[in-house]
């Protein structure tokens, strides 16, 4: 996917949620606020679109936490190109949810 | 045992995942259902306490279980195979189904205006024609000369029968035919058995009933309108029918009458009185036990002298028959001589490993399909407008000009239908186009040489060899991915999807 690639808000803000360390959908709900009807299939879009990639949690440490794995998700290269290009489009994103760097700041 | 209300609302939330997991493809279901249900347990883990129950707690969580419907719904449209259009080009497969209806709407309507033609395609089949009989003497080999004597005919009518429930009785005669004072008209008039009509079952338009006495005439389509100038009020009046007055009552279609003898005018004559000396012909009706007979045997019977005659029965099915018999003979040599004349592969697709989707082979099968089919009536009405352009010709021969006319437009139906097919694009059904000769012609078989094809919205390259090698013996076909998309006007018809 081309980094120039146009995001909308709710994409943007996802895709910003991702990269702040958000990185499960039930996380990006509870940060976006936004419905798991939202959230989930906008994930899949961009996983689809190649700006964020999943992995699942391996099993050994979901059995020692007693839960089951977890779907992690993770910023791909272009996706971060993207979301560059969604900063500078939408000013207030990283504010809304700031990454965990900035937040240390 | 008693279901706690946080249990049963934890299995109704998993029993809604597992309904929407049903909307997923099959291939992605499991991963789906894992991810929803392991998230699910982390919403649960967040929302509920441990042992105690909550109306709200579960609402949030049955509000983010409802959120499963529309992302099941968006990973089935995701990953659902694109159907791919069909090209709208030139030669698409829609004009070429246009085209064929067409030259079955002019067919038909040819057919239509022939009117030999037209009442082939109108003929209603006679009432139960394997069991009509006609009866002729055994010693006259001709069918269409009269054999049979009206005594002979009685005879028959008053013995009780075993073999025949119903006879008839016509005679064909050269009449005069006048209405009032006007000038009389010629014409061949079969005085026949009240019963014949009823007998074979013939429709009779305008049909009018006489007073019990009177004779009734039917006239034919062509004597009606050369006669009478196809004057509907002329049913119901008076003529004279050589020294007999009768009571016109009705018009017979033309080619319905399939019976022996050429006849203007059918003289109904009631209670069978009033036949002249002259042989004539006798239909009869066989009864049902005896209709495993076949069609055509002989038997013997009384005549009126008292004597034994041997006689003929030959069934009407062959004299009633329609051309379609013709016809499906015609297809069936069209479709024997066919391996001969083309070759019957479609072209041979192996140059790439990936299959066609299943509705992509499944649509360019129907097209063949819809052509073959289309095809059938059209040589069907050609033949038909072919066989009878010429009024009046012998019926063998109409025959024959059919069934050859049949056969060469069904033969070359086919091999057009096989040709297109392989012309075309196996993905849009797009007619190919920019034909490129390739390579330097050679008498060398290790040089290729051949003909290129290509589809104008780029799903690939068709080869055709020059001469065919033991390597190279058929067309074979390329498939274009994405990656040639830019090549082309149409953006988006080349995708990965169609595999």
């Amino acid at each position: 996917m081309a980094a120039e690639t146009k995001l909308s808000h709710t994409a943007a803000m996802i895709l910003q949620a991702v990269n702040a360390g958000y990185v499960y959908g039930f996380s990006v709900m509870e940060m976006t606020g936004l419905p798991s009807g939202t959230v989930y299939p906008a994930m899949r879009r961009l996983e689809r679109d190649e700006l964020i990639r999943s992995s699942w949690e391996q099993q050994a440490i979901a059995d020692a936490g007693q839960r089951p794995p977890r779907k992690y998700y993770k910023l791909t290269r272009s996706g971060k190109l993207t979301l560059e290009a969604s900063r500078k489009r939408y000013p207030l994103l990283a504010k809304l949810i700031p990454s965990e760097q900035e937040e240390q700041v | 045992m008693t279901l706690r209300p946080s249990a049963l609302c934890e299995l109704l939330c998993l029993a809604l995942l597992r309904g929407a997991s049903l909307l997923v493809p099959a291939r992605q279901r499991e991963e789906w259902w894992r991810e929803w249900r392991a998230e699910l347990w982390h919403v649960r883990r967040t929302y509920t306490a441990e042992q105690s129950f909550s109306w709200m707690a579960e609402r949030e969580v049955a509000a983010f279980c409802l959120g499963a419907l529309p992302d099941a719904l968006s990973f089935r449209e995701q990953f659902q195979q694109r159907r791919i259009p069909l090209a709208t080009t030139m030669g698409s497969a829609t004009q070429c189904v246009q085209v064929l209806f067409g030259l079955i709407a002019i067919s038909y309507g040819v057919a239509m205006l022939l009117p030999e033609v037209s009442a082939i395609l109108h003929f209603s089949a006679y009432r139960d024609t394997k069991n009509l009989m006609l009866l002729r003497d055994a010693h006259s080999s001709d069918d269409s000369v009269a054999t049979i004597s009206a005594e002979q005919y009685q005879v028959w009518k008053r013995r009780r029968q075993e073999l025949f429930n119903g006879f008839a009785f016509y005679q064909v005669a050269e009449q005069s035919l006048s209405i009032e004072n006007s000038v009389a008209t010629k014409g061949a008039v079969a005085s026949a058995s009240s019963n014949l009509f009823d007998l074979l079952g013939l429709r009779v338009r305008y049909a009018r009933e006489a007073p019990g006495s009177l004779p009734r005439l039917i006239l034919s389509e062509q004597m009606w309108k050369r006669r009478f100038g196809g004057d509907p009020h002329i049913f119901g009046r008076m003529v004279q029918v050589g020294s007999e007055s009768a009571m016109v009552s009705g018009v017979v279609d033309p080619g319905e009458w399939r019976l022996p003898g050429k006849t203007d005018a059918w003289l109904l004559l009631p209670h069978d009185l009033g036949f002249s000396e002259r042989v004539g012909f006798v239909v009869a009706h066989l009864q049902s036990p005896h209709a495993d007979w076949g069609e055509a045997w002989h038997m013997s019977a009384p005549t009126p002298a008292g004597t034994a005659n041997d006689f003929f029965c030959e069934s009407l099915t062959e004299r009633t028959r329609g051309p379609g018999d013709v016809f499906l003979f015609a297809v069936l040599l069209a479709c024997l001589a066919l391996p001969a004349t083309t070759s019957l592969p479609l072209g041979e697709y192996r140059a790439s490993s990936r299959r066609l989707s299943r509705f992509t082979r499944v649509r360019r099968w129907s097209f063949l399909g819809c052509k073959l089919v289309l095809l059938l009536p059209i040589v069907y009405f050609v033949s038909l407008d072919l066989a009878h352009l010429r009024s009046g010709m012998d019926p063998v021969t109409s025959e024959y000009i059919q069934l050859l006319s049949a056969f060469s437009v069904c033969l070359f139906g086919l091999r057009w239908s096989l040709r297109d097919q392989r012309q075309r694009c196996p993905v849009c059904l797009g007619k190919l186009t920019n034909p490129a000769r390739v390579g330097q012609p050679s008498r060398s078989f290790l040089d290729w040489n051949g003909t290129e094809l290509i589809c104008v919205s780029g799903h690939g390259l068709l080869h055709v060899p020059e001469m065919a090698t033991s390597w190279f013996s058929e067309q074979r076909w390329l498939y274009l991915d994405a990656s040639w998309e830019i090549l082309f006007a149409e953006p988006g018809f080349v995708t990965p999807g169609y595999f």
